[in-house]
């Protein structure tokens, strides 16, 4: 693995991954990455089975439509269990890459085989525009939601990998 | 090489256990006489590319996958609720029950037995899978294929297997433990004792019941465990040659025309 990314993947004091924010005056941006002792098939498919996410992930309460290139989701998140986000996903490159956003912000999930039987997954949304500083105050901290979610993903994949079957 | 001698002899000791596996991610006996059919011609026009890299059950299984799968691609899913709904047309329609009565009075297969209930609402209520979970469910629970084996059938890796078949198991447990009230005091479906009356009216169903070892055994509570005694009851059973599979074969006969006329009003 890249020793970069092992120097920028901090743990909480629980062991999860520890997500990092980083602000300016028109975006924010955070970002979680955590090493997955899986194949990525696995982490792909609990990634994109837009109906599987509630059972495993808990900062997901639903999404409904498919998790396919083009198509657009509709997701509550336990973070603002009241909205509903209607989001469109702009890039799907299977077992690689899924990047799902509206006008106001692009989450991008990425995975990176790093050939000794372990996948980097990270997790990167960026926020914001030019009307950012007047709403900013009204989207809550992700830290928490994306540490609790890669912990999750990390967890699930690693389940499955393990079940001798 | 594989020759036509071995590969029909191969076919023909194949045939049932295949059929049966058609017939349960299907849940037509049509398409499982239809599929098997196919599946041998194929076989016959394919034989030169066999090169080996399976057995040949395998290879069978790959093409008659190949079949049902583009065919059932084609068809919607059906609810988990499957039972009820299909019990309600059933209430509904005289001519259900007067033909069930014919078989159960008239057939050498048309015996009720509650345990040929339980593999045939498992096969129902599996259609409520998403396909590939369903399929590698059968295949690994049910038919004993390994993963690395389903891989191949399948087409896909052995990774993706391992995840349908985490899936598809762990929504089948999560359902029946909810509704069998055979292993759940709280469950909301007890068809299987209700057509037990029905059909075998001397017969005390609790009694018929704890003869079936996933009954016996339910008050362990070890959900997984239940579900491989679950998963014996089907393997244990050949669908089209048990005592009760006439009767088992008009039932789901029934459910699947309810539930293709559901899909065409919707």
């Amino acid at each position: 693995m890249n020793p970069l990314i092992t120097t920028l993947m901090t743990t909480t004091t629980t062991g999860r991954a520890k997500a990092s924010t980083t602000r300016t005056t028109f975006h924010r941006e955070t970002t979680v990455s955590t090493v997955i002792n899986a194949d990525e098939a696995i982490i792909w498919a609990l990634l994109t089975n837009a109906a599987d996410h509630p059972r495993w992930n808990s900062t997901v309460i639903s999404i409904q439509g498919s998790i396919a290139p083009g198509e657009r989701i509709v997701l509550k998140s336990t973070l603002d269990p009241q909205r509903s986000f209607k989001l469109k996903v702009m890039e799907f490159e299977p077992a690689r890459k899924l990047v799902w956003g509206d006008g106001k912000g692009r989450r991008t999930f990425a995975l990176k085989n790093n050939g000794d039987g372990t996948v980097t997954f990270t997790m990167h949304e960026r926020i914001g525009g030019l009307l950012f500083p007047m709403y900013a105050k009204y989207i809550p901290p992700f830290d928490a939601s994306f540490e609790a979610f890669a912990a999750d993903l990390k967890k699930e994949a690693e389940l499955i990998q393990s079940r001798s079957h | 090489m594989l020759d036509l001698v071995t590969l029909t002899s191969e076919f023909e000791r194949c045939r049932p256990a295949l059929r049966s596996y058609i017939l349960r991610i299907t849940a037509s006996r049509q398409d499982a006489e239809d599929i098997a059919q196919e599946t041998w011609i194929r076989a016959q026009r394919s034989l030169e590319g066999f090169k080996g890299d399976s057995s040949v059950k395998t290879w069978l299984y790959a093409i008659a996958q190949n079949i049902a799968r583009d065919h059932l691609r084609a068809l919607k899913r059906w609810p988990e609720e499957v039972g009820d709904i299909c019990k309600d047309a059933a209430m509904k329609d005289p001519d259900f029950f007067r033909e069930a009565m014919t078989i159960r009075q008239t057939s050498p297969h048309g015996a009720f037995e509650i345990r040929e209930h339980i593999a045939f609402c498992f096969t129902c209520v599996s259609r409520s899978l998403p396909l590939e979970q369903q399929i590698a469910v059968m295949l690994k629970e049910v038919h004993g294929f390994s993963v690395k084996e389903i891989a191949g059938i399948m087409e896909n890796s052995e990774a993706m297997v391992k995840y349908w078949l985490y899936t598809g198991r762990g929504r089948m447990i999560e359902v029946f433990d909810r509704r069998c009230a055979l292993i759940n005091k709280e469950g909301v479906c007890h068809q299987c004792t209700e057509l037990n009356g029905i059909f075998n009216p001397k017969q005390n169903a609790q009694e018929e019941a704890v003869k079936i070892q996933m009954v016996r055994d339910a008050g362990n509570k070890d959900k997984e465990h239940l579900f491989d005694l679950r998963m014996k009851v089907l393997q244990e059973l050949d669908p089209f040659t048990s005592p009760a599979a006439e009767l088992q074969l008009h039932h789901l006969e029934f459910d699947r025309k309810v539930m293709e006329g559901r899909a065409i009003q919707a």
